[in-house]
């Protein structure tokens, strides 16, 4: 058996008396992509905080590529190879392309009291990624994110992660409030990722998205995982929607 | 991608007007520049004394002092926070350093430094109440300017303080002493009087544009007050980013406080009062985003001219200076409207 890239165990958070995730177990094996599921409230985006290092967790453990780790900052959790994706707070729209790409991981040049990046070196890596991840409209890497559409924005975001070499990549509904044409885009774009090496937890409202890239669907409901080993291949979409709302308990 | 971005050229005049309205939504400077220029010319049109070497050299001795608060608060703006204790620690630094070297046997150097400390002090205090107790910029600063302004005037029991030993003083000279290019005598008649202060704003400028441009620190700075989240999730210390920012600014009102102090002879417990509402007009005026993100130095240099060649000017064209303000405001609002526009074209994306 592989080691998995991501292992959390037993994981307990309260939000002081709402106890918003309990005793969560959740593994991601290397080069899988997962997609997370759960009605409004279920505790997928604080079971991502918790393993992007942005909130803290009150008990349990994560283990990253079989090392157990303490994820105190989002800095520790990019450290350890944890890339996350957040719905708005991804990039800054004032910023260039290039300049969001290398936010806090500025490349610089000359003597360091000086401070100075190296804004060439920064456009041509980032019209090579732009054109290695496939944005083939010539935009050159200057370009403010301001200026782009929601799906490259998006296609930015996840070139970003894929280029420091991060072992898993977590969307927080990437296709959201997207068309039909660039949600295609972004899905590509996560297929490509694990292509590449990299896994993935992917977290949508819409099942139909989920079924088309994933390999596999982790079910969360009221604070719980109710279903992780639920494939495209072996459940329809009505049995995971029965997971989600608890109907198959009914049943 | 298939993003559909219809680029319709629909014939050359619409499209030369598009391109226009496109950069100057990408230059922010360029508007005030225009403005500038155009003050320039109406006001050396109706009374060419305006263009005079005299009047050029005592306007700009003054604008650097407001000038170099300006500096301060754009990089600060641009992070997405101001300081309206500005004007008060401008008041405050001079009062305490000349108060130092009245009263003890520290020295000007050494009483220079411990001011300008408090002042940067007084900085990490409003730094540390916007980012651990994120209580807004402006109840901090609002709050700081009456500590500042009252512990001023209870210093000096509301009296200036003398400070007529800077005449032989050597940082005196660094700091606002004068030389005369092209002129003659005492009075440099028929030259520019340069005083070192504009050295010392022309300086502090370069360098604070080529921070907010080339430098790593910039680039935190514009992300810190573009997207704090994001920022953050980056690992961006924005915390400390703004904790500099708020000393920084501290620093430079209070030193423009000590240089004023100096070239008037007097440390007036009450100067610098309103000069923060003054100083962030110059910085919008100049394009730099009222929330955050978006800064420009260029900008604020000519917002910087701009309120103060104005203040220079209608009085040399014979407008009443009590009318002043009528104009500052108008162009304000005018300067305001631009830059919304411009900026909701920029969001738009095209
Ligand atoms: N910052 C917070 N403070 C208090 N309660 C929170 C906070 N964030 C989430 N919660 C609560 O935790 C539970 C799980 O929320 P969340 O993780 O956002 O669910 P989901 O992303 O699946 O919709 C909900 O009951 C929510 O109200
Ligand atoms: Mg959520």
């Amino acid at each position: 058996m592989t080691t998995p890239i991501v292992e959390m165990r037993n994981i307990e958070k309260f939000y002081g008396r709402i106890h918003a995730l309990r005793g969560v177990n959740l593994k991601v094996n290397p080069g899988e992509i997962v997609g997370l599921l759960g009605d409004n409230g279920a505790g997928k985006s604080t079971l991502i905080k918790v393993l992007s290092g942005a909130v803290p967790y009150t008990s349990g453990q994560i283990f990253i590529k079989g090392r157990e780790v303490q994820l105190n900052s989002t800095n520790d959790a990019i450290a350890n190879g944890v890339e996350t994706i957040y719905q708005d707070s991804a990039l800054v729209p004032q910023l260039s392309i290039a300049r969001n790409l290398f936010l806090g991981r500025e490349l610089r040049k000359g003597p360091r009291w000086m401070d100075r990046m190296d804004t060439a070196e920064m456009n041509r890596v980032a019209s090579e990624l732009l054109r290695r991840v496939g944005i083939t409209k010539n935009i050159p890497p200057t370009t403010p994110i301001s200026g782009l559409s929601g799906g490259e924005r998006q296609a930015v975001a996840i070139a970003r992660a894929m280029y420091f070499d991060s072992d898993i990549i977590i969307l927080d509904e990437p296709t959201n409030n997207l068309g039909v044409a660039e949600t295609q885009g972004v899905l590509n774009f996560v297929r490509d990722a694990r292509d590449k090496g990299h896994a993935c937890i992917f977290i949508a409202h819409n099942i139909h998205h989920v079924f088309q890239v994933c390999d596999r669907m982790v079910v969360m409901r009221m604070g719980t995982v109710a279903a992780d080993d639920l494939t495209p291949k072996t459940s329809t979409i009505q049995d995971v929607e029965n997971v989600i709302t608890g109907e198959h308990l009914a049943a | 991608m298939t993003a559909e971005k219809t680029d319709a050229p629909a014939g050359a005049p619409p499209q030369q007007k598009r391109d226009f309205l496109r950069r100057l939504s990408a230059t922010p400077e360029l508007g005030p520049a225009i403005l500038l220029v155009v003050m320039l010319v109406v006001f050396t049109a109706i009374n060419p004394a305006f263009m005079s070497l005299n009047n050029i050299s005592n306007a700009l001795t003054f604008t650097v002092e407001l000038g170099l608060i300006a500096l301060g608060m754009t990089l600060l703006m641009t992070s997405g926070e101001f300081d309206l204790s500005v004007g008060s620690v401008f008041g405050f630094t001079a009062v305490v350093m000349w108060t130092l070297i009245n009263s003890t046997a520290l020295g000007m150097p050494l009483s220079f430094l411990i001011a300008m400390a408090v002042a940067m002090g007084i900085g990490a205090v409003n730094g540390i109440f916007v980012t651990r107790l994120k209580i807004p910029s402006f109840l901090v600063t609002l709050g700081m300017l009456l500590v500042v302004r009252g512990s001023a005037l209870w210093l000096t029991s509301g009296f200036p303080q003398r400070t007529w030993d800077a005449g032989d003083q050597w940082l005196a000279e660094v700091l606002v002493g004068s030389f005369c290019i092209g002129g003659d005598g005492d009075f440099c008649t028929g030259g520019l009087r340069i005083y070192m202060s504009l050295i010392w704003f022309v300086l502090i400028a370069l360098a604070c544009h080529y921070t907010l441009t080339r430098s790593r620190f910039g680039n935190w700075i514009q992300a810190t007050g573009g997207n704090p989240a994001a920022a953050k999730n980056r690992g961006v210390p924005t915390r400390t980013v703004k904790m500099v920012l708020f000393m920084l600014t501290s620093a430079l009102a209070g030193l423009a406080g000590i240089i004023s102090s100096i070239r008037v002879s007097a440390a007036n417990p009450n100067s610098g009062t309103t000069y923060e509402l003054e100083v962030i007009a110059m910085v919008v005026i100049g394009g730099t985003a009222l929330m955050g993100g978006r800064g420009t130095i260029i900008g604020t240099v000519l917002g910087v001219l701009i309120l103060r060649l104005m203040r220079n000017g209608i009085v040399l064209i014979g407008v009443p200076g009590l009318a002043y303000n009528i104009f500052i405001g108008a162009i304000i609002l005018g300067m305001m409207a631009l830059h919304s526009a411009l900026e909701r074209r920029h969001n738009e994306g095209t």
